[in-house]
C-alpha cells in the first residue's frame, strides 16, 4: 500500500531509505575499502586505469544487453555476436585480405547477423527473446565449432598495426579501448536516456500494447535494437580478437551473465528500478573491482572463479531486494 | 405483531480512510437471511472497499460487523470464510487447461488411497453443478471449451463445493456475459436462493438489480443514501436519483448541431469472423454512436478501424482517399486517434510519467535532432494537464497513481497533442468517477465542435443518446440499426442491442 | 473415455492443431529417416544404449518439469530452473573428490553431495520466493556460482571414479535392462504419481496453471514455488550418480549439454501432452527421444559438432510453433 501513496518511494532519512536509495553503492565502497586495506596496488593509479581498461570490452557488451533489456527482452547470445564480430573481422583480413578498417565493417555486421537472427525469430516468429536467444546461442556455438572444426583458434600474427592498436594502442596517453567504449557508452547514453528513440523503447519494454496503441512501430523498433545491440556487442568482439591477433571460439560465453548481472545492478540503482545505462556503467564497474581485486589478492584461478560466482549472485539478489523495497 | 426481521449480515457505522480519501462515511449493510441483496452505487462509491473490509482485506477505522448474529470483531480472510462467506470475483480465476472438475474442486483436492480420487470428484462436482446451479456439464471438459457463462458457473461451483456457504458476494458477475448468456447464471443465482443462501449482488446494470433482487441498499461517496426493502420494475428511477444524487439529463451537454463534410467511411468491411459487412459514414463534427453487446463484433470493428487487427473485406475512405490501415502507426499517420477500452493494459504505459505518456504519440515535436527537449515537453504536458484538468497538476507523476478519471484524461491529453481528426472512443466513461464522466463528455462536445470528428463506443446506452448525433447498432456481427438520435429512444436501443429488432419479443 | 463429452473437442486438423503438432511431426520424420539409414538403431541393445545414455537427462528432466509447472512456462516469468544441471556438475564433483582423492565411505560423500543440492534448492528458492528475482536470472546466477564452486572442488580436472557403487550403475543389467535404466524408472514413477496424482502434485498444477487462481482457492503458492525448486535440487542430486556413471567420472563442463537437452527435452515435451502443457512424462519421453537423435546421427556418421546446430533449430521450431498455435487460439 506504501508505493500508492508517494510518487517517488524514497522520502525520509531512516536506515531503510538510505538502504534502498544508495544500498549498491555503500557495497561498492566497501568493496573498495577491502581492498585498498588487504592489497598495497588496489588504490594505484595504474591499478585503476587497469581497471577501466578490464572492464572495456564488458561495457560494450553490458550497453547492447541494456538496450535489449529495456525494450523488455534478454539476449543469451551476446557471446555469440561478440564471437562473430571477432571471427568475420579476422577471416577477412587472413583468408581476403581485406583492409583493417573494412574487417572492423564487415565484423560489426557478422554480430549484426546474429542480431538479425534474433530479431526474425522474436519480431516474426514470435518467440520469447529468451528461448530465441537461447537457441540462437546454440546454433552460433555449433556454427563456430563446425567451423573451427571442433573450437581450436584462428590466428591471424600478421594483422595490421592501426588493427592491432584498437585494443593494445592509446589515444593521447588514454588506452583506444578505454576511447572506444566510451564513445559507445556516449553514444548509448543519448540514444536510451535522451533522444526520442529511447524514450519509445522505454515504452515498448514497460508495456507493450500501450506503446503499439500510442502509434509506435512497435515491431520496427524491436528488429532494430536486437540488430543494434548486436553489432555492438561485434566491437566488444573485434578489440578482443585485436589484443589475442586471433579468434578464439565460443570466447564471448564468459561475458555473458556479468553483462546481465551488469544492467540488472545498473536497474537496481535507478528509482524507478529501470535498465539505464549509467547504471549500466557503474555494474560493469562494479564487477571489474572485484575481479580485479580478487587478483590482486592472489587467489588461485578456480579460487576466484567460486568468489566471483557468489558474489553475483549476493550482489544480484541485493540489487533485486533494494528494487523491491521501493 | 412485528417480528424482528433476522440479518444474516449487519454492518453498521463502518468507516474507512485511506490517505486523501474517506472511502467510506459511517456506511450501513444489512442483509436478510435468505435474500438477494443488490449493492448499486457509482464507480467510487465505496462497494468494493466495504466488500473488502467484509473479507478481512482492510481493517475497518470503525462499526460494527455481525454475521449470522454473531459480532465479529477482527475480520480476517480465513475468519470470513469460516463464518461461510464466499466471494465471487470478478475475475473468473480459472486455469483455461484444468478440467471442470479439476477447477471446482482447486485447493480442496479429495484423496484417496492412491492418489487423487478423480472419479470422485468429477462426480460430485458434475452433481453439484446439476443441482445446486442448474447446469449440466462435462467433469472432464477443459475450461477453455466451455462459454464464458459456464466459466463463470465453475467458479461459483468452486466457492460453494464444501456445502458450507451461507452468504456469497457476487461482484458484477455478468459483465464479462452476452445478454443471452446472462439467463443461465440468473438461474443458477435463483436456484441458490431455494436453497436458502444469501446473497449480495454488486452490478452496474441496474436491469439486474430490480429483476433479481429482494432488496437493494444504494451508495454515494462512502455513505448509504437509501435501503429499499422491496424493489420492482419501478425502483430504478429511484435508485438511478440516489446513485446519481442528481438529475441525469443534465450529464451531458447541450448538443450542437453538424453538417459538415464527410471525413471517414467504411464501407463493407468485415474480418471474416467477428464482423460482417459493416458501412460506416461520419462528417467532420459529427459524434457517432456505436452499440453493441459484447460479442457482437463491436469490439473487433473497432480495432480494424485502428490498424489492431486486420480487415479482410470491404475498404475504408479517409478525407477522400482510401486508406489502407497496417497498424495503429498507420492510423495515427493519418490522424486517426483511439481511446482504447482496456485503459490500464493498452492506454497508458503505467510506469511512465504523465509527461511521458502524454508526449508519447507526438515526441517528435518536443525534439530537436531527435533528442527530447525536456523543458519543451514538460511544458507542454503542463499546458495539456492545465486545460483538461488533470490532477495532480504534476507531469512528472507516476501514472499508475492516479485515479481512473484522471488517466482517461492523460489518454485524452495525448491525443489532443497531436491535432487528430477523428477520434475513436472505445468505453471512455468505464471506471472513471461522475465529475471525470461530466468533464469526458464537455470534452467531447468541444471536440466535435472544433471540426473533429467522434466514434463513442460504448455498452452503456444512456451515454450514447445523451451524447451522440446518431447511433448505428451491431448485433451479432452486423448493423442493425443506423439512425439519428431522435428517431431512437432508450428502450429500442436496448432491444436492437440484445435481440437485433426494435421490439423486444417479450417471452 | 466414456463417450458422454458434450463438449467438442477442438478440430484435429485446423491449422493451430497442425502447428502445434510441427516438432512432433518432425521428430518422427528424423526418426523415421535415422530408423532407416542407420538400421541397427532399433536392436535391443541399442535401445538399451539410448535409454542409458539419455537416464542423466530424464532425471534432470523431472526437475525442471517439476518447476515448470509449478511456475508456469512463460520462461522469463514463469518457471524455470537452469541450476538442476549444475547441481548435477556439483555433486558429481564432490561424489568424485570424496570417493577417489579422500577415500571416503560411501555413506559421507553421499551426504556432503546432498548437502550441496539442499543448499542449492534453498538458495533458489530464497531469491526467487523471498527476494523476488525472477527464476530465470536467479538459477542463472546461482548455476555460475556453483559452477564456480565445483572448479574449486575438482581443481577444474576431470575425476575417474571406480567405485563399485558407481560401477553397478554403469554396468549392471537386471533382466537384460541397464541398472541405470531402471532405478531411472523408479524415480520418474515417483515423480510422475507426485506432480499428476496427488493432492500436492494438483495444486503445484493450480499455481503454474494461474497464481492468482490458486491463491483465491486458498492454496499456499510461495510456499509451493520454493518446494518445487527444493525438488528440482533434489533432481539434480539423483542425477549426478548417472552423470557420474555415463562418464566413469566427473568432467568439468558437461552441464552445459546437459542444460541444452534438459530444455530442449521438457518443452519439446508439451507437444506430446494433449493440452499442450509440460508435463513429467512428457518430459521424460522428450529427453529419450532427444537422446535417440543424437544416437542416431551419431551413429549415420553426422559430424558431432553438427548436433548443437540441429538441437538449437529444434529448440527453435518448438518454440515457434508453441507461440504459433498459441496466438491461433486467442
Amino acid at each position: 500500500m506504501s508505493n500508492t501513496t508517494s510518487n517517488t518511494g524514497f522520502e525520509g532519512f531512516g536506515a531503510k531509505a538510505i538502504f534502498v536509495r544508495y544500498g549498491f553503492l555503500i557495497i561498492i565502497a566497501a568493496f573498495v575499502a577491502f581492498f585498498s586495506f588487504y592489497t598495497d596496488s588496489f588504490l594505484n593509479g595504474s591499478n585503476l586505469l587497469n581497471i577501466v581498461e578490464g572492464s572495456a570490452i564488458l561495457l560494450i557488451l553490458a550497453l547492447g544487453m541494456t538496450l535489449i533489456v529495456t525494450m523488455g527482452g534478454i539476449d543469451l547470445s551476446v557471446g555469440i555476436a561478440m564471437d562473430f564480430g571477432a571471427a568475420f573481422a579476422i577471416v577477412a583480413m587472413k583468408e581476403y585480405q581485406v583492409a583493417w578498417y573494412f574487417a572492423v565493417l564487415i565484423g560489426i555486421a557478422g554480430g549484426g547477423l546474429v542480431g538479425l537472427l534474433n530479431a526474425f525469430l522474436v519480431v516474426k516468429l514470435k518467440v520469447s527473446p529468451f528461448m530465441a536467444t537461447l537457441g540462437t546461442f546454440f546454433i552460433g556455438s555449433s556454427v563456430q565449432r563446425i567451423f573451427t572444426n571442433g573450437g581450436g583458434p584462428i590466428s591471424y600474427r600478421r594483422v595490421a598495426q592501426e588493427y592491432r592498436d584498437l585494443a593494445v594502442g592509446d589515444i593521447a596517453g588514454i588506452p583506444t579501448e578505454v576511447v572506444i567504449a566510451f564513445v559507445v557508452l556516449v553514444i548509448y547514453f543519448l540514444l536510451l536516456e535522451r533522444s526520442v528513440f529511447g524514450k519509445r523503447m522505454h515504452a515498448i519494454g514497460l508495456q507493450q500494447s500501450a506503446a503499439l496503441v500510442s502509434g509506435i512501430k512497435v515491431r520496427h523498433y524491436l528488429f532494430f535494437g536486437f540488430v543494434f545491440a548486436s553489432a555492438t556487442c561485434a566491437i566488444g568482439g573485434i578489440i578482443g580478437s585485436a589484443n589475442l591477433r586471433m579468434f578464439t571460439p565460443l570466447a564471448g560465453y564468459s561475458y555473458l551473465l556479468d553483462a546481465i548481472a551488469a544492467v540488472f545492478i545498473g536497474a537496481s540503482i535507478h528509482p524507478q528500478g529501470r535498465p539505464n545505462v549509467p547504471g549500466t556503467l557503474i555494474g560493469v564497474l562494479f564487477l571489474g573491482i572485484v575481479a580485479n581485486g580478487l587478483n590482486l589478492l592472489g587467489l588461485n584461478f578456480n579460487t576466484k572463479d567460486a568468489l566471483s560466482g557468489i558474489i553475483l549472485v549476493g550482489a544480484l539478489a541485493l540489487a533485486v531486494m533494494q528494487k523491491r523495497l521501493r | 405483531m412485528t417480528l424482528p426481521v433476522e440479518h444474516i449480515l449487519e454492518m453498521q457505522g463502518i468507516s474507512k480512510a485511506f490517505p486523501g480519501v474517506q472511502a467510506l462515511d459511517k456506511t450501513d449493510l444489512f442483509v436478510r437471511k435468505g435474500s438477494i441483496h443488490g449493492l448499486v452505487g457509482e464507480n467510487g462509491a465505496g462497494k468494493s472497499t466495504i466488500i473488502k473490509v467484509l473479507a478481512g482485506i482492510y481493517t475497518r477505522d470503525e462499526g460494527t460487523v455481525s454475521i449470522n448474529g454473531a459480532a465479529c470483531d477482527a475480520l480476517a480472510p480465513a475468519v470470513v470464510h469460516e463464518a461461510g462467506v464466499r466471494f465471487i470475483h470478478q475475475e473468473l480465476h480459472l486455469v483455461p487447461y484444468f478440467t471442470v472438475a479439476e477447477s471446482v474442486f482447486m485447493g480442496q483436492e479429495q484423496h484417496g488411497v492412491l492418489g487423487l480420487a478423480g472419479r470422485r470428484m468429477r462426480r460430485r462436482a458434475e452433481q453439484f453443478l446439476k443441482e445446486s446451479l442448474n447446469c449440466e456439464l462435462d467433469g472432464k471438459a477443459l475450461i477453455r471449451t466451455l462459454s464464458p457463462a459456464e466459466k463463470k458457473l465453475v467458479q461459483i461451483a468452486r466457492a460453494l463445493i464444501d456445502d458450507k456457504a451461507r452468504l456469497v458476494i457476487f461482484d458484477e458477475p455478468t459483465a464479462p456475459l452476452a445478454s443471452g448468456e446472462t439467463e443461465q447464471v440468473f438461474k443458477a443465482i435463483r436456484r441458490l436462493k431455494e436453497r436458502g443462501i444469501s446473497m449480495i449482488y454488486v452490478s452496474h446494470y441496474l436491469g439486474e438489480i430490480t429483476d433479481l433482487c429482494d432488496e437493494v441498499t444504494v451508495f454515494r461517496n462512502g455513505a448509504t443514501v437509501a435501503q429499499l426493502n422491496r424493489v420492482d420494475a419501478n425502483s430504478t428511477q429511484t435508485i438511478i436519483h440516489n446513485m446519481v444524487g442528481r438529475d441525469i439529463d443534465a450529464l451531458y451537454p447541450e448538443k450542437k448541431h453538424s453538417d459538415g463534410a464527410r471525413m471517414f467511411s467504411v464501407s463493407a468491411l468485415g474480418d471474416n469472423s467477428r464482423f460482417f459487412n459493416v458501412d460506416l459514414n461520419i462528417s467532420a463534427g459529427e459524434v457517432l454512436g456505436v452499440a453493441g453487446l459484447i460479442g457482437s463484433g463491436r469490439e473487433e470493428f473497432i480495432d480494424t478501424l485502428y490498424g489492431l487487427r486486420r480487415a479482410e473485406a470491404g475498404d475504408m475512405q479517409f478525407d477522400g482517399r482510401e486508406l489502407k490501415l497496417k497498424s495503429p502507426a498507420d492510423a495515427v499517420a493519418n490522424g486517426i486517434v483511439l481511446v482504447p477500452r482496456d485503459r490500464r493494459n493498452d492506454g497508458l504505459v503505467l510506469n511512465m510519467s504523465v509527461g511521458d505518456n502524454i508526449n508519447l504519440a507526438s515526441l517528435d515535436e518536443v525534439a530537436w535532432a531527435r533528442m527530447e527537449k525536456r523543458g519543451l515537453s514538460l511544458k507542454r504536458a503542463n499546458e495539456l494537464s492545465e486545460q483538461i484538468d488533470i490532477r495532480p497538476r504534476n507531469p512528472k507523476a507516476i501514472t499508475r497513481f492516479l485515479s481512473g478519471g484522471n488517466q482517461q484524461k492523460v489518454v485524452l491529453a495525448r491525443w489532443l497533442a497531436t491535432q487528430s481528426k477523428l477520434f475513436i472512443l472505445d468505453e471512455p466513461t468505464v471506471g472513471v468517477d461522475i465529475g471525470a464522466k461530466v468533464e469526458i463528455y464537455q470534452l467531447i462536445k468541444e471536440l466535435a465542435a472544433n471540426g473533429a470528428a467522434v466514434i463513442v463506443s460504448s455498452s452503456d446506452p444512456q451515454e450514447m443518446l445523451g451524447l451522440c448525433h446518431r447511433i448505428m447498432v451491431m448485433y451479432r456481427g452486423e448493423v442493425v440499426e443506423d439512425t439519428p438520435i431522435d428517431a431512437i429512444d432508450f428502450d429500442s436501443l436496448l432491444a436492437l442491442s440484445t435481440s437485433g429488432a426494435r421490439v423486444a419479443s417479450t417471452a | 473415455m466414456s463417450g458422454t463429452n458434450s463438449v467438442s473437442r477442438p478440430a484435429l486438423f485446423s491449422a493451430g492443431a497442425l502447428f502445434s503438432a510441427a516438432p512432433l511431426i518432425i521428430f518422427i520424420v528424423l526418426l523415421i529417416y535415422l530408423g532407416i539409414s542407420a538400421p541397427n538403431l532399433t536392436d535391443p541393445a541399442t535401445i538399451n544404449l539410448i535409454l542409458k545414455q539419455s537416464v542423466p537427462t530424464v532425471v534432470v528432466c523431472l526437475g525442471l518439469a517439476t518447476v515448470v509447472v509449478a511456475g508456469g512456462d512463460d520462461v522469463v516469468s514463469g518457471g524455470i530452473d537452469l541450476s538442476i544441471p549444475a547441481t548435477a556438475i556439483i555433486c558429481a564433483g564432490i561424489l568424485a573428490d570424496q570417493l577417489t582423492n579422500h577415500g571416503s565411505p560411501l555413506w559421507s560423500a553421499i551426504a556432503l553431495a546432498a548437502v550441496a543440492a539442499v543448499t542449492m534448492g534453498v538458495l533458489n528458492a530464497v531469491l526467487v520466493v523471498a527476494i523476488g528475482m525472477t527464476p530465470l536470472l536467479a538459477t542463472l546466477a546461482s548455476s555460475v556460482a556453483a559452477v564456480g564452486v565445483t572448479k574449486v572442488i575438482t581443481s577444474s580436472r576431470r575425476i575417474n571414479v571406480d567405485h563399485p557403487f558407481v560401477i553397478y550403475i554403469r554396468d549392471a543389467n537386471v533382466a537384460g535392462v541397464p541398472s541405470a535404466v531402471l532405478i531411472a524408472a523408479v524415480f520418474v514413477l515417483l515423480f510422475c504419481f507426485a506432480v499428476h496424482r496427488t493432492r500436492w502434485g494438483m495444486q503445484l498444477q493450480a499455481v503454474g496453471g494461474s497464481r492468482d487462481a490458486a491463491e483465491v482457492s486458498g492454496i499456499k503458492t510461495s510456499s509451493l514455488v520454493a518446494q518445487s525448486f527444493f525438488i528440482a535440487a533434489l533432481a539434480g542430486f539423483l542425477a549426478s550418480f548417472f552423470v557420474l556413471a555415463r562418464g566413469s567420472g566427473s568432467t568439468p563442463g558437461s552441464e552445459e549439454n546437459l542444460l541444452l537437452e534438459m530444455v530442449l527435452a521438457t518443452f519439446l515435451g508439451a507437444a506430446f501432452s494433449p493440452r499442450r502443457i509440460v508435463t513429467v512424462w512428457g518430459a521424460v519421453l522428450g529427453a529419450v527421444l532427444v537422446t535417440a537423435l543424437s544416437v542416431g546421427f551419431k551413429s549415420i556418421g553426422v559430424n558431432v559438432f553438427w548436433t548443437g546446430c540441429i538441437k538449437g533449430t529444434l529448440i527453435l521450431i518448438v518454440v515457434a510453433s508453441a507461440a504459433y498455435s498459441g496466438r491461433a487460439q486467442s
